[in-house]
């Protein structure tokens, strides 16, 4: 294991640490994050990165492989398009998390601000805690699993992928709707959420997309087929 | 009888009606904005006479070589022209379009731009060069794609819908395209206005770091505008970070836009690189932050005319896609009959049904794009303009394209003048 002292060190700096110590495969713990943004980006290696201390925006984005334990909290857009991997998070994450990721497993051990999982594709976000409003926001595809409580608007525009939310809806976004949950998914859910140590059976309620908005309603004879 | 016809309910107004009272909402519509305005046509070059003396036409040296993003990257983007391709999605366009745009823009050293839908592969290995887009729907996108990019563009907004996110229709959302958006097959995507990960200015500057992070600070980050509150909005990116803006007109082209966006917002032009310019020149980054202009672009003289306006470089789309076909009948169309219209009229991008195979998805009518004779269509039209560029430029007893500047233009209405702020001929006066 390779310690990082991440104090004094550039951002520019830190991630070319990262980025050579991630492709010689060692094993790596970053102290004194700072709070710094940008932390741990475009890392395609599969290694371990633990950060020890909390993190700014776009921390452990744009990703392919890693697995990143953040002991903090982290700002805006933690996991921003990841591709595969892992990443835990024990505190409270910003707005935006897992914002577009397309692969890969990201877990929020505390709580989620705003637009938690918008026009995620594919892949599976995960809150111990609440979420705020608009989360699921155009959601393509994936798995946002909330324990908590969802903020106004969970699910707004989705278009497919599934929300389940552990507490309470503060309301449904537009095109948004709640289906019954099925025993396989449940026990998938379960077993995930077991994998981050939590125990609790929650009653899930699972939030999807109505596809009212798919089309346009009317259509001009030119838009209707191909010839 | 009285004769005359209204000039407030011409036919085509009174067809808008009658068709929205049918649909129930916005139109939509390929192309670009039928309104004039003010353009390049209203702006003439004053070519040498006494005062000064040019270089021969055809044979002095005339340097055209562009440097594009120098202000933080360090491989910054360096074409044989200032023209390039502009950002046109695999969705809207053919994979054989799109090739063919990649493939002719690398024949003359210059260099193409994804869109929104992701990099087609074929794109990729045919352009030299490639500019990959970062744009609110973030479909397709990659963090592998961006790193083997030679610059990267994040668009705020498009001239032909500023505020809005793209649009394709159903019949344009098929397989691999609905596949590489991770989008159901067939539904009319409407992408989103707003990026998911930031919001305003200082996240902006946030997110062009991680960029610039996920890509070790080699290659340069331009962030594209609508324009429209030209100033503050090339203010605001350049103090964010921008290597280079790109600023798109209401003029610019679309495959497909709500036609009130496409007539009803913006600014043209002419008057937009003048104040992105003057902002620039506000925040002492003049010729430091690099200035794209875009939308109209239809020749030598127009890009020469957006470089003596204060641009670096132009990008050009509707012009590129009618170097490949666009509008023009051959053997195997027959526009009236499969677009309504006679080739020289067709909008219809949005349709799908592309009577040369450029925008659009049908099997049968991409095959009427071969895209290797496209391809030197392109590369042929990107030549023609840039040695009627340097064919100016040394009309004005310059040898370099990037020497020209406002004082080598008069203004040929007032509008013109107030809006490109030169004189307006027969007059010393700037209106
Ligand atoms: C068919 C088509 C598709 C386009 N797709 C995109 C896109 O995906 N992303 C984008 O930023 N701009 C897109 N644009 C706008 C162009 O990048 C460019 O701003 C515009 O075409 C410039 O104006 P011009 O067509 O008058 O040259 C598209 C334009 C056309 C014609
Ligand atoms: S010919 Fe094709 S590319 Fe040109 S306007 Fe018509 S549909 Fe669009």
């Amino acid at each position: 294991m390779v310690i990082v002292n991440a104090a004094g060190l550039t951002t520019r700096e830190l991630n070319g640490r990262l980025k050579e110590l991630a492709a010689s495969g060692q094993e790596i713990t970053v102290l004194n994050p700072h709070v710094g943004h940008n932390i741990a980006v475009g890392i395609f290696e599969s290694c371990r990165i633990q950060i020890t201390g909390s993190v700014g925006y776009y921390a452990a984005s744009l990703l392919d492989g890693p697995e990143v334990a953040i002991d903090g909290n982290a700002g805006w857009a933690l996991g921003e398009n990841m591709m595969a991997g892992k990443i835990t998070l024990t505190k409270d994450a910003g707005a935006s998390v897992g914002s577009t990721m397309r692969g890969g497993e990201l877990f929020v051990g505390g709580n989620a601000g705003a637009r938690a999982g918008i026009s995620m594709k594919g892949g599976t976000l995960i809150v111990g805690g609440n979420a705020g409003f608009l989360t699921g926001f155009m959601m393509q595809k994936g798995r946002i699993i909330v324990c908590g409580d969802v903020g106004e608007a969970v699910g707004d525009s989705m278009y497919e992928g599934a929300i389940y939310v552990g507490g309470e809806i503060g309301s449904l976004g537009t095109d948004a709707k709640t289906e019954e949950i099925g025993e396989d998914e449940l026990l998938d859910i379960l077993a995930t959420l077991e994998s981050h140590g939590i125990k609790q059976r929650y009653t899930f309620t699972k939030v999807v997309s109505a596809k009212k908005l798919y089309h346009f309603d009317s259509l001009e004879r030119l838009e209707k087929t191909v010839i | 009888m009285v004769m005359g016809s209204s000039q407030l309910w011409p036919p085509w107004v009174m067809e808008d009606i009658h068709a929205k009272s049918e649909l129930g909402r916005y139109r939509i519509r390929g192309f670009s904005t039928f309104q004039k305005v003010t353009h390049f046509d209203d702006l003439t070059f004053l070519s040498t006479g006494l005062t000064r003396f040019p270089l021969e036409g055809y044979k002095e040296r005339c340097n055209t070589r562009t440097v594009i993003g120098a202000r933080y990257a360090e491989n910054p983007l360096v074409l044989d022209t200032p023209i390039y391709i502009s950002g046109m999605s695999y969705g809207a366009l053919s994979a054989n379009a799109k090739t063919a745009l990649g493939k002719g823009a690398a024949m003359v050293g210059s260099a193409s731009c994804t869109g929104d839908g992701g990099q087609l592969p074929s794109e990729r290995e045919a352009a030299d060069k490639l500019i990959y887009q970062v744009l609110p729907s973030r479909y397709g996108f990659n963090p592998h794609h961006l790193d083997q990019a030679q610059a990267i563009e994040i668009v705020v907004g498009q001239g032909a819908k500023p505020g809005t996110g793209g649009l394709l229709m159903g019949v344009k959302v098929l397989d691999d395209i609905a596949d590489m958006r991770d989008l159901p097959q067939g539904i009319d995507q409407r992408s989103p206005a707003r990026h998911p990960d930031w919001l305003g200015p200082d996240d902006l500057a946030v997110k062009i770091e991680q960029l610039r992070e996920a890509t070790d600070w080699r290659i340069p980050v331009h962030v594209k505008l609508g324009a429209c509150r030209v100033g503050d909005d090339v203010k605001l990116a350049a103090k964010a970070g921008a290597d280079a803006i790109v600023i798109d007109s209401m003029v610019a082209g679309t495959g497909a836009s709500a036609e009130v966006l496409i007539e009803h917002s913006g600014i043209p032009t002419v008057p937009a690189i003048v104040m992105a310019r003057e902002a620039l020149r506000e925040l002492g980054l003049y010729g430091k932050v690099t200035l794209i202009a875009s939308g109209g672009i239809r020749n030598g003289a127009d890009a020469a005319k957006a470089l003596a306006l204060g641009a670096d470089a132009v990008a050009i789309g509707t012009a590129g896609l009618i170097a490949l076909n666009c509008n023009k009948e051959i053997t195997e169309s027959d526009f009236e009959s499969e677009v309504g219209v006679p080739a020289g009229f067709c909008h219809h991008c949005h349709t799908g049904k592309c009577p040369v195979g450029i925008a659009t998805q049908n099997p049968e009518l991409t095959k009427r794009l071969d895209p290797d004779e496209a391809a030197e269509r392109v590369a042929n039209f990107l030549n023609s303009m840039t040695m009627e560029m340097a064919l100016l430029t040394r009309s004005l007893g310059k040898s370099d394209v990037h020497s020209l500047e406002p004082e080598d233009l008069a203004a040929l209405t007032i509008e013109a003048s107030a809006m490109a702020r030169v004189p307006l001929v027969g007059t010393n006066k700037v209106y």
